[in-house]
């Protein structure tokens, strides 16, 4: 058995750099004085609870966390946006910021107690699929501050500020715009796993484009969407299964587009930016989520009709700033039109393309809105 | 087994004849067919299934399959009984083999059932099932090359990952796919020798040496991701490979846009498959790799170099698993996102051994995997009255069905994840 040693110490030495290399991946933490994410040390960091604080400081730094949905922190667009609002209070308000990337639902958990241990002042997780983890958490240590993004909890905990958006108004303006827009008479739109925040933006999108059907008595079909308020979800459709194969955003895309459709709205995080290739190489349009796509991903800017905006970056900052000032207590903040927490983004390259009676209309469409004159169809 | 007990087996080794059991299983069919689709399908209405595509070099124009749909799904359900009847009188010779047909005509109403009323671009649902096949393909190659010399390689999904990593990265640098395509190339050649070493040399586990590749690719490549590609945005946009029509072929309606409108790593994949199997089959060297996979130690009497055949084959096997991975990033989108081969190659794995460790076996069993992703797109867009998590679930579920039930037992290579020690 003399030959079964370099083999044991070999393979040992492979499990062992994978682990620290993963370990890397996940914990990537920014210091203080970077004012870009981008810049982080690539060393694992150590996990001794309290990092030596700044020497002799004034008032203690206030530091906020940020546990990211699977899809990574560049993701252009959910977990990107999210991190942007921690980025404008590190600027704006001098606080601590980090983050914590889950590659797997298994790390919610475990990335919410790492920053327990560290001491973090705010911890705000990023998602829907965290809701469970984060109530636990929030349960089992009480004193905690928690925000997270699309999720609100009823009965309202005492510690977490639920961040939700009715992205339904803005993706309903959208749909509005897709009506006035295709030339095919049809549009579609998919998702990435089948969770209210996403299935809001098709309800809402769906709504719109019927909307302009019975304001100017035509006929534009929308595939991959049928909202049925008596389904779970209100509705069903098309759905890719996760957020992170670009690969199955463009095979959709193109199905779509086979079908006949031409103005497609992703709801799938980056598997959107495979559509958006799709989309480019056939002539179609798109209009993308949560972001400004023609800012996020410029290299596709020709086919975004327009964005929905979820402005994320402006709820978290509010978050972090209700911390800052002692003002945070838990309940929900909600995002709408009125607030300017969602909306749609300027038309960019379409701008001399979309008719000003058009947008006359979609602005006539947001005030109704607003005024609760029409509905979205998404149950408040 | 006690004397006396009675299992399953026995009272149907006793009681029903297989030829019996199948011409029931046939009957079933066609009542499923009657039952599940006929009631729901208006009288009058009609199927629509476009056969041709907006999109690359224009074929010659056909015009679409429009049938009416209760006739058609009442004929399906004929056959299907009619060969239920036979084979429960006269019997047929490949009982086993017609279950795939019978299985096409179940899918054939089901196809009419949900476009009833309604219509469906069919030529894009094929085309899209070869692009989605594509990888998978790759994976099922990989894999034959290596445990045809008896190496089982679970590193495929790994491989996949790092290849699509570099290629993005050296794509975007050079400003050309072909290096690109050259970097994955390399780079699952030195996974691929990785696993060589590992397996022959040192005789590791086979499954652990793989599943290490795999978890070290996965966190290699997610930390450079965004640690790097984050910053280097320009490393991340990589020119891809365009379809490249081939003359004449690629306007042949329905096949031209399937396998002649195709990017180069599509077509590398076909003639990989060709290749493949006339090496494994038709050549000395084949001959030697399969005496390995089955027999090392009479290869081995015979003068044949166990340890060089073996390295040589698995090195070749990451060579191919590192081309499927440029799929994802050169042959689609340009981009690398965090884990983005989302299992494709475990899914080619099981491809395969599905395809009984041959490599046009391994084809059809990606083809038909890539058939349900595709179909379960458009059955979305038909609003069929699947929810769409079920719809979902159906590749996996069509692959276990059709492959289990079609296939039949698969033998592995007899010295599979053996390793070999000369004496």
């Amino acid at each position: 058995m003399k030959q079964r040693k370099p083999l044991y110490t070999l393979l040992l030495l492979i499990v062992l750099l994978s682990l620290v290399v993963s370990a890397c991946a996940k914990a990537t933490p920014t210091p203080t004085p970077a004012p870009k994410p981008t810049e982080k040390p690539t060393e694992a960091p150590k996990p001794t609870p309290k990092p030596t604080p700044t020497p002799a400081p004034a008032k203690k730094v206030i530091k906020a966390c940020q546990v990211t949905d699977i899809g990574g922190i560049d993701d252009r667009s959910f977990n990107a946006t999210a991190w942007k609002g921690m980025q404008m209070a590190h600027e704006k308000l001098g606080v601590e910021v980090k983050y914590l990337e889950s590659q797997q639902q298994a790390d919610y958990a475990t990335n919410i107690q790492e920053f327990i241990n560290e001491g973090c002042d705010i911890i705000i997780t990023v998602g829907f699929m965290l809701g469970d983890a984060t109530k636990e958490y929030a349960q089992k240590y009480p004193d905690q501050k928690f925000a997270i993004v699309d999720f609100a909890y009823d009965p309202p905990l005492p510690n977490v500020l639920g961040l939700v958006f009715s992205v339904d108004e803005a993706s309903f303006l959208a749909g509005y715009v897709a009506g006035g827009m295709t030339k095919t008479g049809k549009v579609a739109t998919f998702g990435g796993i089948k969770i209210p925040p996403v299935t809001q933006f098709m309800v809402g999108y769906e709504q719109g484009v019927k909307y302009y059907n019975k304001k100017h008595g035509t006929n534009v079909e929308v595939l991959g969407w049928q909202t049925d308020l008596k389904k779970e979800g209100f509705g069903d459709g098309v759905f890719v299964g996760n957020f992170e194969s670009t690969d199955d955003g463009r095979r959709v895309a193109e199905s779509f587009m086979d079908e006949g459709a031409d103005i497609i709205l992703p709801v799938a995080g980056p598997v959107g930016l495979g559509t958006a290739a799709a989309v480019k190489e056939r002539g179609a349009m798109m209009i993308g989520v949560d972001t400004d796509w023609y800012i996020s991903a410029p290299e596709y800017k020709d086919v975004y009709l327009t964005s929905v905006l979820k402005n994320m970056d402006v709820a978290v900052f509010q978050a972090v700033k209700m911390v800052v000032d002692g003002t945070f207590k838990g309940g929900v903040y909600v995002g709408t039109l009125a607030n300017n927490g969602v909306g749609i983004a300027p038309y960019h390259e379409f701008e001399d393309k979309v008719p000003a009676e058009l947008k006359a209309e979609v602005e006539q469409v947001k005030e109704g809105i607003i005024k609760g004159e029409i509905s979205t169809g998404w149950p408040k | 087994m006690a004397p006396g007990t009675l299992d399953w087996a026995t009272i149907r080794h006793r009681y029903l004849r297989r030829e019996q059991v199948l011409g029931i299983v046939y009957l079933l069919f066609a009542i499923a067919i009657w039952t599940l689709f006929l009631p729901h399908v208006e009288a009058g209405a009609k199927a629509k299934f476009g056969l041709n595509v907006v999109t690359g070099v224009k074929p010659i124009p056909v015009p679409d399959l429009v049938v009416p749909a209760r006739e058609t799904i009442l004929l399906l359900g004929f056959i299907a009984a009619f060969m239920g009847g036979w084979q429960l009188s006269r019997g047929f010779k490949e009982p086993q083999a017609l279950l795939a047909v019978l299985l096409v005509i179940f899918l054939l109403a089901f196809l009419v059932w949900a476009t009833a009323g309604k219509s469906f671009n069919l030529t894009g649902m094929l085309a899209s099932t070869v692009l989605r096949a594509t990888p998978i393909a790759f994976g099922a190659l990989s894999g034959v090359w290596c445990e045809r010399t008896a190496v089982i390689n679970i590193a495929i999904e790994g491989m996949m990952l790092s290849s699509a990593f570099t290629s993005v990265v050296i794509a975007s640098a050079t400003g050309s796919p072909y290096w690109g395509l050259l970097a994955a190339i390399v780079t699952g050649a030195v996974l691929g020798l990785v696993l060589a070493v590992l397996a022959i040399r040192f005789r590791v586990d086979q499954i652990i040496a793989g599943t290490a590749i795999n978890i070290f690719a996965i966190g290699l490549t997610s930390f450079l991701s965004h640690s790097w590609l984050s910053v280097r945005q320009d490393l991340n946009a990589a020119p891809n490979f365009k379809p490249i029509p081939i003359p004449l072929l690629a306007k042949i309606p329905v096949l031209g846009p399937m396998f002649f409108d195709v990017n180069l790593i599509v077509y590398i994949m076909f003639a990989l498959v060709i290749i493949t199997h006339i090496i494994l089959f038709h050549t000395r060297w084949g001959l030697r790799m399969r005496a390995v996979g089955e027999h090392p130690k009479a290869a081995d009497t015979l003068g044949i170099n166990v340890y060089l055949t073996r390295y040589i084959s698995v090195t070749i096997g990451g060579i191919i698993a590192g081309i499927g991975g440029a799929y994802f990033t050169l042959g689609s989108v340009g981009r690398f996102d965090e884990v983005m081969t989302a299992g494709k190659g475990f899914i080619g794995l099981a491809a395969m051994i599905f395809g009984k460790w041959t490599p046009i076996g391994g084809f059809i069993a990606s083809f038909i995997f890539g058939l349900a992703d595709a179909l379960q797109v458009k059955m979305a867009i038909l609003r069929v009255p699947i929810p769409s998590e079920f719809l979902l679930m159906a590749p996996y579920l069509v692959t276990i069905i059709v492959l289990s039930g079609v296939v039949g037992r698969a033998v592995p290579p007899a010295a599979d994840g053996q390793p070999y020690v000369k004496e």
